[in-house]
């Protein structure tokens, strides 16, 4: 299973740097990949994963280093010239088009007049001898997010790529589907002889599904192994660069097996009265209903968890209860009192938080300072009518910021200086202050380092403890599992099943997920 | 005046009114689909009707005329190009900027200069002109009106068939991904105008060594904003685009004929007509969400 002869060596880089202004997000990487091998590249976000396949791809530029594809050097400096030399990437975003079809989507990148009947026959070929069924015709908005993923890979197998890179695959599918592509991209190595570079930072399927792995550490190569002959907890070890001890980081990391937390003993079918509750809440997009008849209740002082994958209507769910989206119909109750959902600001006024999905963009003001975007929910309380009081805001900031372990410069520093942990922690600190009855927090540890999504979990469980409803959106099984008490999944808009975590398995949820009733 | 005369008057100078509309939406249509919300259209239309009878005054020929129109829409399809998809200045900015300057300088050229009147000659189709109502209309018009019938199904055929058409639509969607699949986002961009800056100029020439043989002071009079406005009103489809044009000539035919026809209505109030008929449009079928994803969107490799 591991080729270490020179002649099966497709794919060498040496020493690639690349800095973006102070930050190194590659210092001198070197990765070598083999003809037949899955390739794993594991590491945290901001690990330097995403930059070093962009130089490989063309991308971006390096600014030192070499590459050698099939043993020769090459420049590698546009897109084009790495299709040539066969390298393809299923990207996770941003590669497909939803305005256009499947097979417009398969043909951008060719060059030459468009033939459309040449470019379905090549898909259904594709398609067939990989066992991944698609559309041509369909209309790339209109498929779900695990279709969508076929089509990518479709789209990149079609131009018999040598090396073939997967960006976190797995993110939007459901288990089974993970498993159908693990065994797609098991033909086209054993079989067919190409590599592939898969990246992710779920160390299970790293284990499970590569001959060797290269796990990145800030920017630079912290460990090399053939998969077979280590193990998950030393590979965690060396991404996060200290041992991993907790339950909660191990979950966070996504090392199976999913063990219950004591949330899970603390009789979970004594539901407490209700501080949300959602009823028959549809929204429509363009025609399409993204969400429908979604009820959900979830109780004072407990975690509720919506679990589900990317794409399953989560997201939109999360906009909805941001106050981003006004439902097409249903109601939203927040500690007993029906919700104008037409009006902005009613959520927060009514006592609902929000952590929400994409902070930089709703969640803080990224160039104001720590102050204003700790207080600006409570001005009311905090300032006059016209005129801002600037010592009282001032004194709430630094009363939130103490409380919430808040690092920052100086209270008057913009946001955009803090880490992710502490943009998230002003998020939160927020959207807690003041009579908040209702926490949602919709991917609260996307993009955080270990030590954050810790203290992010301790929170949230702080939180419910005082007596708050928390409604964790998430796409982490792991994540899920260890916060919450009662569990939802969610799947193409609809709730297909909730059970409390007593009752749930990894294999029920993902039954769920799938959209079967389990 | 009988019905039927006048309704044929008000047919013909509706689809004269039309034609410089429809030439320009056909450019604006492409430089909207790959995502340039291009509001020089004014003064690519505008530049071109002065230049157009300039030059036809200089050297005698109307047609010559038409190409400099053609011409001086490419120039500023270049420019506009290159200040908002190269130096990534801000589109509608540049737009205004050039449409302040193409006003104020043809303005200033035309108190300046004397030039003679040339327009190009009539195209009469036999048979086809002698059918009653709309033969005259439709059949007999200025030549340049017929490049129309060629230059309609060719900016369809561009844009939903040809390899440049869908890599353009990729780009108008989703610049990001457009990039990672190897296409130059900007480029298209850029391209894109120079096509809307030849078809504009084409309409603007036409309307001044065409319909009228001279060139007054703001000729265009807002033309290039009702173009604008027929995109929108045919939700980004050519069809409905061409469609939306003939009602906004229509109308403002409907202007121009009414005082001939014996109804009194004020002159400046029927001049905002065609506006409010496009504000309608807007209300009406915007809502069909059918406009490019990243329609006015700049893009820039790095900024996701």
């Amino acid at each position: 299973m591991t080729p270490t002869t020179s002649a099966a060596r497709i794919l060498e880089l040496r020493g690639i740097t690349k800095s973006y202004g102070s930050v190194t997000a590659c210092d001198a990487v070197d990765l070598t990949v083999d003809a037949g091998e899955i390739h794993g590249l594991l590491g945290e976000n901001g690990a330097g994963k995403s930059s070093l396949m962009k130089v490989l791809l063309g991308l971006i530029r390096r600014d030192a280093g070499t590459v050698l594809v099939r043993g020769e050097q090459v420049a590698l400096d546009s897109p084009q010239e790495a299709a040539e030399l066969g390298i393809g990437m299923v990207h996770q975003h941003f590669s497909l088009i939803s305005g256009l079809t499947v097979w417009e989507n398969v043909a951008l990148g060719d060059t030459g007049a468009v033939n459309k009947q040449a470019v379905c026959a090549e898909i259904a070929e594709v398609a067939a001898r990989y066992g991944l069924p698609v559309d041509p015709e369909a209309r790339v908005d209109a498929l779900a997010a695990g279709e969508r993923q076929r089509v990518e890979v479709v789209k990149c197998l079609r131009r018999n790529p040598q090396i073939l890179i997967l960006d976190e695959p797995t993110s939007v599918l459901t288990q089974a589907e993970s498993q159908e592509l693990f065994a797609v991209l098991g033909r086209v190595v054993q079989e067919e002889g190409r590599a592939v570079i898969l990246i992710s930072h779920k160390l299970a399927e790293i284990v499970q599904a590569t001959d060797r792995v290269t796990v990145l550490r800030k920017g630079s190569v912290a460990f090399r192994a053939v998969t077979a002959e280590t193990t998950a907890p030393e590979l965690a070890r060396q991404m996060v660069g200290r041992d991993v001890s907790l339950h909660d980081e191990a979950a966070a990391l996504g090392m199976l097996p999913v063990r219950k937390t004591r949330t899970a003993e603390r009789g979970a079918h004594d539901r407490q009265p209700p501080v949300l509750r959602l009823a028959g809440l549809t929204v429509e997009k363009g025609g399409v209903k993204v969400l429908e008849g979604v009820d959900l209740t979830v109780g004072a002082g407990e975690i509720c968890a919506l679990y589900g994958v990317e794409g399953s209507g989560q997201a939109v769910l999360g906009e909805v209860l941001a106050g981003l989206l006004a439902p097409t119909a249903g109601t939203v109750e927040v500690a007993g009192r029906r919700v104008d959902m037409s009006r902005p600001g009613a959520l927060g006024k009514a006592g609902l938080g929000i952590v929400p999905e994409d902070r930089h963009q709703s969640g803080v003001v990224l160039d104001m300072s720590v102050t204003e975007n700790l207080t600006m929910k409570s001005l009311d309380r905090l300032s006059g009518r016209f005129l801002l009081r600037r010592r009282a805001m001032h004194s709430e900031a630094r009363r939130l910021a103490d409380e919430f372990n808040i690092v920052a410069p100086s209270l008057d520093a913009p946001v955009r200086s803090l880490s992710g942990g502490n943009q998230q922690r002003v998020v939160l600190a927020r959207e807690l202050s003041g009579h908040t009855s209702v926490l949602v927090a919709a991917q609260p540890t996307h993009g955080l380092d270990v030590g954050a999504i810790e203290d992010m979990y301790a929170r949230l469980r702080q939180a419910a403890a005082d007596g708050v409803g928390v409604l964790l959106i998430s796409t982490e099984l792991e994540e899920v599992m260890a916060l919450a008490t009662w569990i939802a999944v969610i799947s193409s808009g609809r709730i297909t099943g909730a059970l409390p975590v007593s009752d749930a398995t990894p294999e029920r949820l993902g039954m769920l997920v799938g959209g079967e009733a389990a | 005046m009988s019905v039927l005369d006048s309704t044929t008057t008000i047919l013909a100078s509706g689809v004269r009114l039309t034609v410089p509309l429809a030439f320009a939406a056909c450019g604006e249509y492409i430089a909207e689909r790959a995502g340039t919300m291009n509001i020089s259209v004014e003064a690519m239309m505008l530049g071109a009707a002065f230049t157009s009878i300039a030059t036809a005054s200089a050297t005698g020929s109307a047609t010559v005329g038409l190409v400099a129109g053609v011409v001086t829409g490419l120039l500023l399809g270049f420019v506009h190009g290159n200040f908002s998809h190269r130096a990534q200045i801000n589109t509608f900015v540049v737009g205004l900027v050039l449409n302040a300057l193409v006003l104020g300088l043809t303005s200033y050229l035309i108190t300046t200069n004397e030039f003679v009147s040339h327009q190009v000659h009539m195209l009469s189709i036999p048979l086809l002109q002698d059918i009653p109502l709309i033969g005259k209309p439709l059949f007999s018009e200025r030549w340049p009106a017929f490049l129309l019938l060629a230059l309609i199904p060719l900016t369809w055929w561009l844009v939903e068939r040809s390899r440049w058409g869908l890599e353009l639509r990729a780009v108008g969607e989703n610049p990001q991904a457009a990039d990672v699949t190897g296409i130059k986002v900007n480029m298209r961009r850029r391209q894109a105008l120079l096509w809307c800056g030849a078809l504009a100029g084409l309409g603007g020439a036409y309307l001044a060594v065409g319909e009228v043989g001279s060139f007054n002071q703001n000729m265009t009079a807002g033309r290039g904003y009702i173009v604008i406005a027929a995109v929108i009103f045919g939700a980004w489809r050519l069809g409905r685009t061409m469609l939306g044009c003939l009602v906004f000539g229509l109308s403002d035919a409907m202007r121009l004929a009414l005082p001939a026809l014996g109804v009194t209505l004020n002159a400046q109030l029927l001049v905002a007509a065609p506006y409010l008929l496009a504000l309608l449009a807007m209300l009406l079928f915007t809502t069909q969400h059918r406009e490019p994803g990243a329609l006015g969107r700049p893009f820039e490799r790095g900024s996701t």
